[in-house]
């Protein structure tokens, strides 16, 4: 039998996968277009060493380089990358939002007998702070310990070049670990800031519309 | 009014549903994402500037090749600006394809699943 509370808790659940479903939809697409469109970008470019540095990504996914078919490689990876990340990503941040999602719209007064659209969602700055910092802390690391397992690390100079702007980071295996948590710092606070624009705009926008 | 007659299981489950199905503001999202990217990028160019680079070395030769992709685009503090411009404008633009794909994918979902709880009534 089941009970209220299973039934929300179920519910819960299938919303939250048909969202993780359609977020990875998203940002595997997105991805993929993106690597697509600026290997093809490059190759319009064109010159002697057409994309040496972008096609040092082949070193994480293996069968791109910057030509046509490459570029059509490159969608492939972006694709199930970018889902995997997507998804990952909505995970994490329905999860620490949790029995707060419902909550997570910006007119709590919403009728949906009489409303002729959706309700606006709200962004957890924190939520999305976590998911997405832990997202880029991990793709860090991961990437990071690739090089040094492959025995590159020291002539990775472009990977080094990351110590520029995440504090702590070296092509080490202590270096990643170091630059994973400062990684996750950034995203965090980037995230908070992205939290705090999008919920403030979104609620003078329907303030206005109200008026 | 809007939860009359309803039970407080079902208003919960009504409000699970609508945030699972709430819009997101193409507008708001393409403002922050934009203002984010924007701050980044010129961010990043000023990291640069003020690092230095030894004599004889190029500053920031590698962000420079970001130029291929943004034209005008320059590892100085005129060019942190124009980095200011085009993150903007670019961050705008995936915010609000993102806050738009999440839209249509939910709005096409909805009705994929009203068709068919009205095809199986129709069988019924």
């Amino acid at each position: 039998m089941i009970r209220n509370g299973d039934s929300e808790r179920l519910l819960l659940k299938a919303a939250i996968r048909v969202n993780t479903m359609l977020i990875a939809a998203a940002f595997g697409l997105t991805a993929g277009a993106m690597l697509c469109i600026s290997t093809y970008i490059l190759l319009l470019h064109g010159g002697t060493y057409i994309g040496s540095h972008l096609s040092l990504l082949s070193i994480f996914l293996p069968g791109y380089s910057v030509s046509t078919t490459g570029a059509w490689i490159g969608f492939f990876w972006g694709l199930v990358i970018g889902a995997i990340s997507g998804a990952i990503l909505y995970r994490t941040y329905a999860r620490t939002l949790r029995d707060k999602l419902p909550q997570s719209i910006i007119d709590p007064g919403y009728d949906p007998e009489s409303a002729l659209i959706a309700p606006t969602a709200m962004i957890s700055g924190h939520a999305l702070g976590l998911g997405l910092g832990a997202l880029a802390a991990l793709q860090l690391f991961v990437t990071t310990n690739w090089l040094v397992f492959r025995g590159t690390a020291e002539n990775s100079a472009h990977a080094a070049l990351l110590e520029n702007f995440v504090p702590g980071y070296s092509v080490t295996f202590g270096g990643s670990v170091i630059g994973a948590a400062a990684l996750f710092l950034l995203a965090y606070v980037c995230c908070l800031l992205l939290g705090v624009i999008y919920n403030g705009v979104a609620k003078s926008r329907m303030r206005r519309a109200s008026l | 009014m809007m939860h009359e007659g309803k039970t407080d299981s079902e208003r919960r489950q009504l409000a699970i549903l609508q945030a699972a199905f709430a819009r997101l503001d193409p507008v708001a999202l393409a403002a922050a994402a934009g203002g984010l990217l924007s701050l980044v990028l010129a961010g990043a160019t000023a990291v640069l500037l003020m690092r230095g680079a030894p004599p004889g070395i190029q500053i920031g030769s590698h962000l420079q090749l970001l130029s291929y992709f943004l034209p005008g685009y320059s590892v100085t503090w005129g060019g942190a600006f124009v980095g200011l411009i085009y993150g903007f404008l670019i961050g705008a633009a995936l915010g609000f394809l993102m806050a738009m794909l999440w839209n249509i994918t939910h709005h096409a979902y909805a009705m994929a699943v009203a068709l068919r709880a009205s095809f199986d009534r129709n069988l019924d």
